[in-house]
């Protein structure tokens, strides 16, 4: 199994976002629309992060 | 006590009993305190979740801290290593090759690895509340 950075981020979000969700809201559907939009601004906020230090990087 | 044992008041003693051997089974497998409660997504989502961070961060050549790790940030990593129970044995024992910090992906493991000790922490903390009946 290769898991790149991206990969690694999204499996990383992925899973705890699952667990959060499931401690943080009491129906299925509940949980499962909570763990998409935190699952999203994982993704979202770690890209935005990245990009932001893309200048200082070199 | 009257001698008339509601089902309700039945429920309460019951529970009042549990929480404590619960929280330490959900500690050792994670999930298992959920499954001892009959809350199987619940104790689906936490033994997948806790494992697969353990997993993977063994194969990204994370690094587990062990009790003897110097320093205030090798104990605090300890701390969040062993709360994922059982997962933290079993990454001892696959990271026999040793973690690998000198890339990216190895300290990208090391939070893996972390990270399963917390999300179970919060499974304990969860299993803990519903056994003792402050969670539904």
């Amino acid at each position: 199994m290769h898991l790149n950075h991206l990969l690694s981020m999204i499996l990383f979000a992925a899973l705890v976002s699952l667990a959060l969700a499931c401690v943080a809201r009491r129906t299925i559907a509940e949980r499962a629309k909570y763990a998409l939009w935190l699952l999203a601004l994982f993704v979202a906020v770690g890209v935005g992060i990245a990009w932001l230090m893309y200048p200082f990087s070199r | 006590m009257t001698g008339q044992i509601s089902e309700t008041g039945l429920k309460t003693k019951f529970n009042a009993t549990l929480p404590f051997p619960v929280a330490i089974a959900a500690w050792i497998v994670p999930g298992l305190g959920h499954a001892l409660l009959r809350c199987w997504p619940k104790a689906l989502v936490f033994f997948l979740a806790a494992a697969g961070l353990a997993i993977a961060g063994c194969e990204l050549r994370g690094e587990v801290f062990s009790w003897h790790s110097g320093g205030a940030f090798g104990s605090l990593g300890f701390i969040a290593d062993a709360g994922s129970g059982i997962c933290y044995f079993a990454a001892r024992i696959l990271e026999a090759g040793g973690p690998d910090i000198s890339r990216a992906a190895g300290d990208y493991g090391t939070r893996f690895i972390a990270a399963a000790g917390i999300v179970n922490l919060l499974g304990v903390l969860d299993a803990y509340g519903m056994a003792s009946g402050r969670r539904n």
